[in-house]
């Protein structure tokens, strides 16, 4: 210790090791700002909190939003304060468009297009320059595929009924109707004189107005998935075409015996003993036949071509969309499925099976183009002052089945709405004059209430142009309900208006 | 071997030394602040533009008078002749600079004072704090050429510092939650702000007095070996100081910079990883069983963890800030194009005192923020590089501790801002508004600019050394 004050040890090399420590502190708070700055940005600046959303909102009046024909869907009017507000064309619309509320926020494209029709995302390149110019936001107009006039017939059809329609092109994926009722007046809800009464009324009201059901309502389909079981099993090679099962002729009478459950049927006693192939079993909705197709195909098998087709993830949509399911997933067998018994109630729609009719419509378009679905979209462009114009092209979606096997269930269906037998159970689902092709449901929900009524087609069948899928809650059997609905509005999009 | 004895041996060089005063050229400096005044009109005009949409500076008046103090500074050093560092403050004064600029862009309505029957808005008062703050560190650099009055007192600094303490945990007045402030007379200010500069000057006393002591391990501790424990006491002094900030003044941030630079100067002075191991366990220690015990901690921490999880409610304003460095992107919005106000609101509350960084981020963008965290960092190394050439230990350890205070402060700030650190109420040092935070780091400022002129009264010889013999000599008699 003696004289240890007088040997100084030099500091600099432990002073270098805290510059070290410290500069690296630093550069963290610089990839800190890197990942805020950039990674996170693009979600960050859309975001319905981001300070300049909530003050562009205030300020800026919203891009317009017109449909496939140029009709003005949402436009901007300026109250008496000078604060500006949203008007809808009208009520047929709300549940797609939604609303832009300074009250209440935003719903439908409102929210997802949020970001685009306030002008503050375009493309990075001019969000880069758009600093140097004197206006700041930059609102994009949005075109629609869908059609005014068909969407307000649709919500029409269904009238005061609860349900859905939607209708696309299967060559593009455009979505030409999304229409769910009940509805709701969009424009007293974005003006602020009546928000608050308007919709503290429809919170309150039990239909579930503000529900938009066509992509967010989940439902129990019925014999009308018997089109996924049909893909499946064609699919994966399980049947083919012409395969019939021996024993489903005798199974009418006493039922499927699946594991000590019975499968029951019974609905079509005319076609006797003969055992009936995808086109037989498809024109009579027999359930016995798809159980076995179920069956055949194996759980696995159901469920991937299911998933292929938009099945167990939300839908890649403009739109938020539930996620259809063929089975709850907790099961141990292949596919998520518990038993033999769920598997074969699932293959013709019952069980633990829930769909969203936007998925249904997208079942029907994968037979109708050929075995390639394309995504749905409802935006084809967005148009800015300054960006100019950006087209959204059509998407794949990746083919499903070989085009062979999609021509097959197309007959099927052709044949259960043109069919001698067919017809009683899509009765008024035929397009007049065009082959149409078409599945029926009648979704059983178990208990006293009446049946989901459903309907999935296309037509012309030869070269479909359009497909719809129908839904009406707890209204009866397809065919009494479902089915002259699709093939009215389908009429009028083939033949202009009767 | 006395003081005066020393002052005799080294007579003739303090003669020269004394001698009469020479102006000295300090060209690098008038270069830098020559770019400095070309950055921040370049800032003044950007801003100018986008507020008021004409090709002219902003508030030409406050700038010019900032910029002119700095030239008059500059000024003060050139004919005092002394051969301080050039670099150091033309860096604070950039960073100065951009404060000026931000607060007269943000609305001056956020805060009023009154002096002498005149009233200032936010921009004004800054732009006087600024001025004083220059005055004190151009004062200091100048005037200063003794540490005696540092080194002497160093216990009276700190009983000065516990004095300062202890008046804000008794008087002090609690704003947001957390009681900082002390109010005296028409007066007011943050006495950490003081006190962290008061805690280098007892540091480095304290350190460079002992480091050779607490580098011996005579002390067993299971597999650690640890300095004699007389000589741990006031490090563990130090942890109930800082738990006991965190505790009455529900300050998180200023415990965290005095523990951090605590355990910094240990590591320079001691080269003991082991030191600071213990030390920052001890401190998690104490922080996680805080958080248990009090509530206003663990939501600081739960905020920290997940702001999106109530983004309008308690984790509002640390989401809106980053928010806001999202909105500013690489490039950044522009001066004055950023901060969108919502019916008359900023969307970051408190953005002058603790959001400055987030605000700077949205409108200069990463780059700029970059560009300020560089800033820092040249003010640490020019403080480690005035410690290193330092004459003696107390020198090295003092110039290294008030370096490290600016940039721990810094950090622990800018690290709250960009959600690496739980948000505190630490300033960002010469940018956040505020009296008490300019002028204590314009201290800091003013003693490193002395402290780097090596043509000072040199130090005094060790004393351990001469108290042995000392010592011996009375045995031998």
């Amino acid at each position: 210790m003696l004289g240890s004050g007088s040997v100084r040890a030099p500091l600099g090399r432990t002073t270098i090791h805290v510059a070290i420590v410290i500069s690296l502190a630093f550069a963290l708070l610089a990839a800190a700002a890197g990942y805020w700055g950039v990674v996170e940005a693009p979600r960050l600046v859309r975001s319905p909190n981001d300070a300049a959303v909530i003050a562009a909102a205030r300020t800026v009046a919203r891009g317009l939003i017109r449909d496939r024909t140029g009709k003005i869907l949402a436009n901007n009017k300026a109250a008496a304060d000078g604060a500006i507000h949203r008007v809808y064309a009208g009520r047929a619309i709300s549940q797609v468009v939604g609303y832009a509320s300074s009250v209440y926020g935003r719903a439908g494209l409102e929210r997802a297009y949020d970001a685009e029709l306030t002008g503050l995302a375009g493309d990075p390149l001019t969000d880069a320059l758009a600093k140097f110019g004197a206006d700041r936001y930059d609102p994009q107009d949005l075109t629609l595929a869908l059609s005014w006039d068909l969407q307000k017939a649709a919500v029409a059809a269904l009238g005061k009924r609860r349900g859905a329609v939607v209708m696309l092109d299967p060559r593009t994926g455009e979505v030409l109707v999304l229409a769910s009722t009940p509805t709701y007046d969009a424009s007293a809800i974005a003006d602020p004189a009546t928000a608050k009464a308007t919709f503290e009324g429809l919170q309150d009201d039990p239909t579930q107005p503000l529900l938009p059901r066509a992509t967010l309502g989940r439902y129990v389909p019925g014999s009308v998935f018997k089109i996924v079981t049909a893909v499946a099993g064609l699919g994966s090679g399980a049947i083919e075409p012409d395969s019939t099962f021996k024993q489903q002729p005798a199974a009418e009478k006493n039922g499927l015996l699946v594991d000590g459950y019975r499968v029951r049927d019974g609905h079509h006693p005319t076609t006797g003993s003969t055992p009936l192939d995808l086109i037989g079993a498809t024109e009579v909705s027999c359930n016995i036949y798809y159980a076995l197709t179920g069956l055949e195909t194996g759980g696995a098998d159901l469920a991937a071509y299911a998933k292929r087709m938009g099945f167990g993830s939300p839908l890649p949509f403009d739109l938020p969309t539930a996620i259809s399911q063929v089975t709850n997933g907790d099961g141990s067998e292949p596919g998520g499925f518990t038993d033999d018994v769920e598997l074969a109630n699932a293959s013709y729609g019952q069980a633990e099976t829930v769909v969203t009719p936007l998925q249904m419509a997208l079942v029907a378009a994968t037979v109708a183009n050929d075995g390639e679905p394309m995504q749905p979209r409802l935006v084809t462009s967005m148009t800015g002052k300054r960006s100019g114009t950006r087209t959204i092209g059509p998407q794949p979606m990746g083919r499903v089945i070989s085009a062979a096997d999609a021509r097959a269930i197309n007959a099927a269906m052709v044949q259960a709405v043109e069919g001698r037998l067919g017809r009683q159970f899509t009765t008024g689902a035929k397009v007049p004059g065009v082959t149409t092709a078409g599945k029926s449901g009648t979704a059983e929900l178990g208990g006293t209430g009446e049946p989901h009524s459903w309907f999935i087609g296309f037509a012309p069948a030869e070269n479909p142009t359009i497909v719809i899928a129908v839904l009406v809650e707890q209204a009866g059997r397809g065919a009494e309900v479902a089915a002259p609905i699709a093939g009215d509005l389908m009429t009028r999009y083939l033949k202009g208006a009767p | 071997m006395t003081a005066g004895a020393t002052r005799s041996v080294r007579a003739p060089s303090q003669a020269r030394m004394l001698g009469p005063i020479r102006p000295r050229p300090r060209w690098l400096e008038f270069r830098l602040l020559g770019l400095v005044a070309i950055a921040l009109l370049a800032g003044s005009l950007s801003l100018g533009a986008t507020v008021t949409g004409r090709f002219g500076l902003f508030d030409a008046q406050a700038l010019l008078i900032y910029i002119a103090a700095l030239f008059g500074a500059h000024a003060a050093q050139v004919l005092a002749g002394r051969r301080t560092d050039q670099i150091l403050l033309p860096t604070v004064a950039l960073l100065g600079g951009i404060s000026l600029l931000l607060m007269q862009r943000l609305p001056q309505d956020l805060v009023t004072q009154t002096f002498f029957g005149a009233t200032f808005g936010l921009a004004q008062v800054q732009l006087i704090w600024l001025l004083i703050g220059l005055t004190i560190a151009t004062t200091l650099g100048i005037v200063v050429r003794s540490d005696r009055w540092l080194r002497r007192y160093k216990y009276t600094w700190a009983a000065v510092g516990v004095g300062l303490l202890l008046l804000t945990f008794v008087f002090g007045t609690e704003v947001n939650g957390q009681r900082l402030t002390l109010q005296l007379g028409p007066l007011s200010g943050q006495p950490t702000e003081l006190l962290k500069v008061i805690l280098v000057v007892f540091l480095a006393g304290y350190l460079s007095e002992n480091r050779a002591l607490l580098v011996e391990q005579d002390t067993r501790l299971g597999p650690l070996r640890l300095p004699p424990l007389p000589y741990l006491a006031p490090m563990v002094a130090m942890w109930a100081i800082a738990l006991g900030i965190v505790v009455i003044q529900r300050d998180l941030g200023a415990a965290l910079l005095f523990f951090g630079v605590f355990l910094a100067l240990l590591y320079v002075a001691t080269g003991r990883v082991s030191l600071v191991i213990i030390g920052f366990v001890l401190f998690f220690i104490g922080s996680a069983v805080m958080a248990v015990l009090f509530d206003h901690i663990r939501t600081r921490i739960d905020i920290w963890l997940d702001p999106f999880a109530d983004p309008l409610g308690a984790g509002f304003q640390v989401v809106q800030a980053l928010h806001a460095f999202a909105r500013g992107g690489l490039l950044g919005v522009g001066l004055g194009a950023g901060l969108p106000e919502i019916a008359g609101n900023l969307p970051i509350p408190e953005v002058h005192t603790d959001f400055p960084l987030a605000a700077l981020g949205e409108e200069l963008g990463i780059v700029g923020v970059v560009a300020i965290l560089g800033l820092y960092l040249v003010v640490i190394e020019r403080g480690m590089r005035i410690g290193a050439a330092a004459a003696d230990d107390f020198r090295s350890l003092l110039a290294v501790g008030l370096a490290l205070v600016i940039g721990v402060q810094a950090f622990i700030i800018a690290a709250g801002n960009l959600k690496v650190l739980p948000l505190t109420g630490v300033t960002l040092p010469y940018i956040s508004y505020g009296g008490s935070s300019i002028l204590a780091n314009s201290l800091v400022v003013g003693l490193l600019l002395a402290l780097s002129d090596k043509g000072v009264e040199p130090p005094p010889l060790p004393r351990t050394g001469s108290r042995w013999r000392r010592a011996g000599r009375r045995a031998a008699t």
